[in-house]
């Protein structure tokens, strides 16, 4: 752990005591907190005032910057990584002025009240993965058909029938017609309908046997009840598997091979 | 201070399309012996390499070393008005500091824009070793880049002495395209050693697409799991080529 408390939390500090503590965690490139009363002007591509109100300030170590009014998930200013900040005080207000080099753009947020002001570095080295879709789960099948059933051969997807449109469709190992429906979530009675549905409609033109196979990672009890009572199965399919298999690429950056000096 | 002159203002606006592939404010290195430019596009994926030196103007006047960056979709929203019997003319204006674009016709029109501030970045030209280099006409490459298109968004390019193969591979549909040697598609291929490498097919095609009006011939060059480089040939005294980063495979 570094040397220097990780948390530095400070409750109505003044103005003086405060913009000491921000110029320092500035300088350190810790993330910066403050809740107050504050009045914001943005100058560039274009321009904007904020009227005086109590708002939630973060300045990011990488030097983005967000302010937050007590509604709403988006801010209502903000400037993308890589500003520069500085503070000082003015007729009786704290300024914090973030600057962004290009294009040129200002953001002042001028304090008059500070409640709460919190410093912090943070470690978060978690990845974020993105559950996967239905669409990732289909091209899962359609890539590994065995993870249906052994010999399970697909002849089309998205394919458009009376009632709607089919995830996958092919054929089982005794030649029978299979139709699929993928749900990413506990499969409910809606989706065992819709499935039937599907196999009424290619059932008479089929002219052969149809089975009709839920894909979920779960299903409801009585989904399960009314899959059983119409003759048709349930695989178990985990969404997050499936987007394994799915290959994935990563670009790597130029910079990577600025240094690389081969001979 | 630097005054330019160019009567072919049509090859100034393709380059200048050609450059803001990669990136939109672009910062020129203006000398006495010529203009260059390198330049990253943000995500860092693919760099741009230009030059085009005094001799490609009709009239080149620079005191001495300077930097100037301007927007280039700003600048070549100006330049498309110039006719192709328009000489233009580019210059920094002393006094305001502004970019001033004139175009010479029937009529003269002096437009002014604003420079902005410049990135002090210095790119460095990347020291790859090319193991691969294969020559063949733009258009032939936009058609092979649009076939790998249809199945994938990235594409694997591998070449031996004998020909080039490009692999698309999709979640569902796969391509390959085969270029061999002595066929019409291919003017020449080298290679010290079999290379192949998986390149974004959005980043190729947007760099291909609008650098193909400067050029009719392209110079591939790379290495297994490198960097390819695309130089196209220019028909000025200078340079036009693109360094992309390839892809790798993550779990």
């Amino acid at each position: 752990m570094p040397a220097k408390k990780a948390f530095l939390i400070y409750e109505r500090p003044n103005l003086n005591e405060a913009l000491g503590k921000i110029e320092e965690a500035f300088i350190e490139q810790r993330t910066v907190l403050i809740v107050g009363r504050c009045w914001v002007e943005y100058r560039g591509r274009a321009s904007s005032k904020l009227k005086p109100g109590e708002r939630i300030v973060i300045v990011k170590e990488d030097g983005s910057l967000l302010v937050h009014r007590c509604k709403g998930y988006e801010p209502v200013n903000w400037q993308p990584p890589g500003c520069f900040f500085k503070t000082y005080m003015n007729d009786d207000s704290l300024i914090v002025k973030a600057i962004r080099r290009s294009p040129r753009e200002t953001v002042m947020i001028y304090f008059d009240q500070i409640y709460l002001l919190s410093t912090f570095k943070l470690i978060d080295e978690g990845e974020f993965s993105i559950y996967a879709s239905e669409e990732d789960m289909q091209k899962a099948i359609l890539l590994n058909p065995s993870i249906i059933e052994d010999d399970f051969t697909p002849i089309d997807y998205e394919k458009k029938v009376e009632p709607g449109f089919i995830d996958v469709y092919g054929v089982d190992k005794e030649g029978r017609m299979v139709v699929i429906e993928i749900k990413r979530r506990t499969a409910s009675k809606d989706a065992v309908l819709q499935l039937a549905r599907y196999i009424k409609s290619i059932k008479t033109s089929a002219g052969r046997e149809v089975r009709g196979i839920l894909v979920a990672p779960k299903i409801s009890r009585e989904a399960w009840d009314l899959l059983t009572l119409l003759g048709l199965s349930f695989k178990r399919i985990d969404p997050k598997k499936c987007s394994e298999m799915l290959r994935k690429m990563k670009d790597k950056k130029i910079s990577d091979f600025l240094q690389t000096e081969e001979v | 201070m630097f005054r330019m002159k160019i009567s072919d203002s049509k090859t100034f606006k393709s380059v200048l399309t050609a450059i803001s592939a990669i990136v939109d404010e672009a910062t020129f290195n203006i000398g006495p012996d010529g203009i260059k430019l390198r330049a990253m596009d943000p995500s860092r994926v693919a760099m741009v390499d230009f030059e085009m030196r005094r001799t490609s103007f009709d009239e080149y006047e620079v005191e001495d070393e300077s930097k100037v960056c301007i927007n280039l979709s700003e600048l070549l929203k100006l330049l498309k008005r110039a006719g192709k019997d328009d000489v233009v003319e580019v210059s920094l204006d002393k006094e305001s500091g502004r970019f001033m674009v004139t175009m010479r016709g029937r009529y003269t029109r002096t437009f002014n824009m604003p420079t902005l501030e410049v990135s002090e970045e210095e790119v460095p030209e990347p020291r790859i070793t090319f193991n691969v280099r294969v020559t063949l006409t733009t258009s032939d490459l936009q058609d092979v880049l649009k076939d790998a298109a249809l199945v994938s968004d990235n594409v694997r390019i591998e070449a031996n002495e004998e020909d080039m193969v490009m692999v698309a591979k999709g979640d569902i549909a796969g391509a390959k395209i085969e270029i061999k040697k002595g066929s019409d598609a291919l003017i020449s291929i080298e290679a010290k050693e079999p290379s192949k490498a998986t390149f974004s097919l959005s980043y190729l095609s947007e760099i291909v697409n609008a650098a193909s009006d400067t050029s009719d011939i392209v110079t591939l060059e790379f290495s297994t799991d490198m960097p390819i480089r695309l130089d196209f040939r220019q028909r000025y005294d200078g340079k036009l080529s693109y360094l992309l980063a390839p892809r790798i495979e993550v779990e």
